[in-house]
């Protein structure tokens, strides 16, 4: 397992609100208590060539 | 009930009612029928003599709720997405009692029960729109379906006989049921109050008796009726000999509508004579010999008397739709009378493929049903279970706790039963469930477009005992379905007329009235009683005095028979029943079927059946001779009652109905008769009928938009059309459910003409430009629901969670072990990656298949887990733009498939107007086909896209009043209707244009039609289909290619493959096929015994150096085998095979058989 993982982003699927969780973190919306998560789209680039 | 009339998509609510009613009905009075029907179980304690009395009180069905800490309110989509039940908690209050003390409560659980979406105890029932959008669903959401581990499964409807009417049947299996059986049988189905139905059979015999048969737990009894009728009541010879007789009067005999002839006093004779020889007079003697030989069948019963027995038989079983002995009698008094008129031929048998004598099965009443008898049977269970206990432990029956204890044991197994149902849609009963199917009661709601989701609802299915049944005449499109089966809408082959579709105004009749209160049926009855009585009925206590047809008819109600009424009075009595359906404070309900047969030389049974009962097929109708008002005159029928009456159809030849009988009633409007989907078609009157049904199958195989709730559900696999346009030529249908929430097509300018040659049978050509700018335009999303902890194998304490291992691969996945979002993933690139707490150890799965994905979301589902990312939804989103071989078709059956983008410049293009066409289709394909409607809609979308207007295209929309006929020659024509709008604007009157050749820029000889068609794209696509191989996986055993696209294998050379190879003369080609590029092997065959199996190698290290030079499958010498039973290498020959043949030899071997190869060059001494 990763030594020192990058949290990462979530969006509730309640309330929209975001939530950055390590790992072992309970999968749960800081906010409003909500199960179920989105990931959010990522920054990097994922096309170069746009034809 | 729709949550309220005056919602947004109401049209669409009331396609699903019966649906969302019947499950209301189960939820509000079923459940506690059942309940009250169920009898306690009584345990006796054997050594201390006590009692025990267990009994089920008062259930308690909740709304769905989220499990866990939180014990908030669960919707749907929550359940889609984390692939759960959308469910309720199922309790009942049980009441033990000992020696008839104190009844102690106790609430038990008895698991969950799905609850239906929209229904009473959901929690978007009466969401207006935005709320619902608030709770991830479409605006349009309907309900009607359960959310089963995050499917959509709903009921199908299935056609059964309906309750509580005898109808005279001619079958050749009833002569099998014993000797002196006839083939002829009055059958009725009793429905008691709880839904459950028992069937009543009775058969006639040939030496004119007659018997009662029923059946107890899957097997047939028979009774002689008049054992059956002297247990009723106590009643004497006389009565019943005058009660049967009274049909017959010598005045009327030769008389229209006559039943009755004297032969049936001789019947009467022998039915009673019967009792005789049994030497049982009285009532008692009746019900002490039923008691007696039905003791063993029914096993509930230890202490009571026979005729205890006997009348218990009679009340569970005979006729259980009524309560009182005396109608149970008089009802089976007129099911004689029937029986033997269809014996004497006074009137024939009724058919039992007609709708007329049919209703539909629902889910609400059949998980009613389903769920007494999971109660009955856990209350049995439980019995068991204890006397089991107390022989154990002597002296712990007191023990209040430990039966508390036992009965939860298997509780949660009646709540899970019901899910199954569901789930699977099949009944596990050995039992009591009288129904003549026990599976496919559910199917899933496919939401590949919004016609095909909303087509499940509206689907009756015949029965699926019928699907494998060679005869045809089940099949058969019948006069009596008229405006209540739709007949174009059907599947062509297996299912076809068997599945078939509700038409758009079809409804079921309910529990429910118009407020949305249940119905107090017999407050129902008792007002339509008073009101037959103040219309001239007598009334029915006994029959002696009674006369029958053609003198007096028969009324019944609800399968009782109430009285008679005079035959004059009829008509006026039917007039004013049908004219108080419609005064909504007269008491009477307006779904009453006031179904009147007349009296006829040898017709159908006369009489007047009136039925009040749910669950029957109703549609409306103006009733013309009521008032002429627009609203106040629409009356439900039935289908029973619509063969007796005069209804007349506004489609121009009023249906080719005559003056002789004035109609009484009058069509809506004529495309009343078509279903949801047929109804979509433009000007479906201007087709071949053939073709409007192909496209009712293609409208349900269109990719279309799927939805604006897109992003919060977790379909396996989804279509979306991205670019999808509303069509301009529509009918009155498309506005009314609102289906531009859910386009399937795409206006596209097709011209017909003969280009290139590449639009020969059936393809067409493609504007490549047309499809760069997003014609047609789609994706495929695909959902995969990754449980972490359903893999993990029960011993094992395993924690497998996501994660990434290092940075190892931090390129493909995220530090969370799922892929960025939007990320392109190519075949055999990482998609996740899990890790192992217990073993340390990372574990990468990869993307399979040939084809790349992108990443559209992902969601994390943390439901029942204690940390850690362990569920999750990785939904991939594939691109499908229109390409060579993706099926396309017009709304009028033409289907086609794309050979070709051709490239704009090289398209023809319009003199005047400068365009060219998207989308070019052959001549041909319209001579043969007779697609009027789609030429029409050419012309009528041209002039409407000139206009700027929606063109109305609704079939029957103006038929030709026949007095206006003789004013104006004739109607004017469609064309000459859409005509003018096209030369208003400059174009040619019949739609056709000037054309020049894209690829030689001369004008074309003849001017060609060109106008914008509403085109759809079909679901078939080549990307998902194409198969290729040249090398690639074989089968382990016989070391043949392997079959199936996904795995990479092959296309099956057959027997008819080789056939015509084989024909051709091709032999190399064949040995090519069959051979070399299939299990080519070359065997070591020991020449002296002949033995394929024997050769072992000497020399083992060498033996595998394949020729890599020569393109020759390799050989090698056969110096270094021997043969094992000769033990020697002397004969050993290599022979070219296949390696099956080998394996053949192999299993032959095992069976203690050798093969004996005999080669030409044998060294046999």
């Amino acid at each position: 397992m990763d030594s020192q993982p990058e949290p990462v982003s979530y969006i509730c699927g309640d309330c929209g609100g975001e939530n950055t969780l390590k790992p072992a973190d309970v999968i749960q919306c800081r906010e409003c208590g909500y199960r179920i998560l989105y990931k959010k789209r990522t920054r990097r680039i994922v096309q170069y060539e746009a034809r | 009930m729709a949550p309220n009339k005056n919602t947004a998509f109401a049209a669409l609510h009331e396609l699903v009612k019966h649906h969302i009613e019947s499950f209301d009905y189960f939820v509000d009075e079923g459940l506690e029928k059942a309940i009250a029907e169920i009898k306690p179980v009584r345990i006796v304690d054997k050594t201390s003599g006590s009692t025990l009395k267990i009994s089920l009180k008062d259930p308690f069905l909740l709304p769905p709720k989220q499990e866990g800490r939180m014990n908030g309110a669960m919707f749907p989509s929550e359940c889609r997405q984390t692939k759960t039940t959308y469910r309720g908690d199922f309790k009942i209050d049980v009441g033990f009692q000992y020696d008839g003390g104190v009844d102690i409560r106790d609430r038990i659980n008895f698991g969950h029960i799905p609850i239906m979406l929209m229904s009473k105890l959901c929690h978007l029932r009466g969401f207006d729109p935005q709320k619902l959008v608030k709770h991830k669903e479409e605006a349009s959401e309907v309900g009607g379906y359960f959310i089963c581990s995050g499917l959509e499964r709903l009921s199908r409807l299935c056609m059964i006989q309906k309750r509580n009417h005898p109808i005279s049947v001619v079958r050749r299996s009833f002569r099998g049921r014993g000797a002196g059986f006839s083939d002829k049988a009055v059958v009725i189905r009793c429905v008691r109050g709880d839904q459950s139905s028992v069937n009543l059979t009775l058969h006639y015999l040939q030496n004119g008796s007659a018997r009662v048969g029923f059946r107890i737990a899957g097997r047939e009894y028979l009774l002689p009726v008049a054992l059956v009728l002297k247990a009723l009541i106590e009643t004497s010879d006389r009565e019943i000999y005058v009660s049967l007789t009274c049909c017959y009067n010598e005045k009327y005999q030769k008389d229209k509508g006559a039943v009755g002839t004297q032969l049936i006093g001789e019947r009467a004779q022998i039915i009673l004579n019967e009792l005789q020889g049994l030497s049982l007079l009285t009532r008692d003697q009746c019900l002490k010999h039923i008691g007696i030989h039905f003791r063993p069948a029914l096993s509930k019963f230890e202490t009571e008397s026979d005729a205890f027995v006997g009348e218990a038989v009679l009340n569970e079983y005979i006729m259980v739709h009524l309560n009182n002995n005396r109608d149970k009698f008089n009802l089976l008094i007129f099911m004689l009378q029937k029986l033997f008129a269809l014996v004497d031929q006074t009137a024939t048998p009724d058919n039992v493929d007609a709708l007329q004598n049919m209703e539909v099965l629902l889910i609400g009443h059949l998980i009613t049903v389903y769920l007494k008898e999971k109660l009955e049977e856990w209350l049995q269970k439980t019995k068991s279970n204890i006397t089991e206990e107390m022989q154990k432990k002597g002296n712990e029956f007191k023990d209040l706790e430990l039966v508390k204890k036992i009965s939860r044991r298997h509780a949660a197994y009646v709540g899970r039963s019901i899910e199954n149902l569901i789930k699977v849609g099949r009944l596990a009963t050995l039992t009591a469930i009288d129904l003549p199917q026990r599976e496919g009661f559910t199917i899933e709601a496919e939401r590949l477009n919004y016609l095909r989701f909303i087509s499940h609802f509206r689907s009756v299915h015949r029965g699926s005992s019928f699907a494998k049944l060679r005869i045809t005449t089940v099949r058969k499109l019948l006069p009596e379905s008229w405006g209540f089966l739709c007949p174009v809408h059907t599947p062509d082959g297996t299912p076809c007329g068997l599945l078939n579709h509700m038409t758009a105004t079809c409804r079921v009749a309910s529990f429910y009235d118009l407020n949305g209160q249940i119905k107090d049926f017999l407050k129902v009855r008792k007002s339509i009683l008073s009101l037959l009585i103040g219309l001239g009925m007598t009334s029915l206590k006994q029959w002696l005095e009674h006369a029958g047809p053609p003198e007096v008819l028969h009324v019944l109600l609800d399968g009782c028979v109430v009285g008679s009424i005079a035959y004059a009075k009829v008509e006026k009595a039917v007039l004013h029943l049908r004219n108080m359906k419609l005064v909504s404070s007269s008491g009477i309900p307006d779904d009453l079927e006031v179904g009147y047969i007349p009296v006829s030389e040898g017709g159908a049974y006369p009489g007047l059946y009136l039925f009040t009962s749910p669950s029957r097929l109703i549609r409306p109708v103006k009733n013309i001779s009521f008032s002429t008002d627009e609203n106040s005159n629409i009356e439900f029928i039935g289908p029973f009652e619509q063969a007796f009456m005069e209804i007349s159809c506004p489609d121009g030849g009023n249906g080719g109905r005559r003056d002789l009988f004035p109609a009484t009633h009058e069509e809506i409007h004529p495309t009343g008769i078509l279903s949801v989907v047929a109804n979509l078609t433009p000007w479906s009157d201007h087709n071949q009928s053939p073709r409007n049904m192909y496209q009712c199958q293609m409208a349900k195989q269109t990719m279309g938009f799927s939805g604006q709730a897109i992003q919060f559900r977790a379909d396996n696999k989804t279509y979306h059309l991205q670019t999808p346009q509303s069509p301009i030529v529509r009918t009155a249908s498309y506005n009314k459910f609102f289906l531009d929430e859910f386009p399937v097509g795409t206006n596209a300018i097709v011209a017909v003409l003969a280009y290139t040659g590449y639009d020969m049978e059936d393809a067409m050509i493609l504007n490549k430009s047309a499809v760069e700018r997003g014609l047609f335009r789609g994706h495929i999303y695909q959902t995969e629901n990754i449980d972490l902890e359903c893999n993990k194998i029960m011993s094992e304490k395993s924690a497998e969670i996501f994660s990434r291992r290092k940075d190892a691969y931090k390129s493909f996945v995220d530090s969370d072990g799922l892929p960025f979002i939007g990320q392109m993933i190519h075949p055999n690139q990482m998609k996740y990656c899990t890790f192992n707490n217990v073993s340390s150890q990372s574990k990468a799965t990869l993307l399979r298949g040939s084809e790349s994905m992108i990443v559209d979301y992902v969601a994390v589902d943390g439901s029942g887990s204690k940390g850690g990312i362990r569920k999750v939804n990785i939904r991939s989103r594939r691109v499908r733009n229109p390409m060579i071989g993706d099926k396309f078709s017009s709304r009028h059956g033409q289907k086609g498939v794309c050979s070709q983008l051709w490239s704009d410049v090289d398209m023809p293009f319009s003199s005047v107007t400068g365009m060219r066409p998207d989308l070019i289709i052959n001549p041909h394909a319209f001579p043969s086909r007779m697609t009027i409607g789609m030429l029409l809609e050419s012309i009528a979308a041209k002039g409407g896209s000139l206009h700027g207007k929606y063109v109305d295209a609704t079939p029957f929309s103006n038929p030709t009043p026949e007095n206006n006929s003789e004013k104006s020659s004739g109607r004017i024509s469609l064309v000459d209707e859409l005509g003018p709008v096209l030369a208003s604007h400059g174009f040619n009157y019949h739609g056709v244009e000037v054309l020049y050749s894209g690829v030689l820029g001369t004008e074309m000889t003849c001017e060609i039609f060109m106008g914008p068609v509403y085109y759809q794209r079909l679901r078939h696509m080549v990307s998902d289909k194409f198969q290729v191989r040249s090398t690639g996986p074989v089968d382990q055993i016989t070391r043949q290619p392997i079959g199936g696209r996904k795995r990479g294998g092959g296309i099956r050379f057959g027997e008819m493959e080789r056939d015509s190879i084989l024909a051709h003369g091709a032999s190399y080609l064949l040995h090519d096929r069959l051979h070399s590029c299939s299990d080519y092997h070359i065997a070591d065959v020991c020449s002296k015994c002949g033995s394929l199996l024997t050769a072992t190698f000497v020399n083992a290290r060498k033996r595998l150096v394949t020729d890599a030079k020569s393109s020759l499958p390799p050989t090698r010498s056969s110096s270094k085998v021997t043969c094992g039973s000769c033990k020697s290498s002397k004969g050993m020959e290599t022979v070219a095979m296949p390696y099956v043949f080998r394996y053949l030899a192999a299993e032959l071997a095992s069976m203690n058989v050798r093969m004996d190869l005999r080669l030409s060059n044998e060294v046999r001494t």
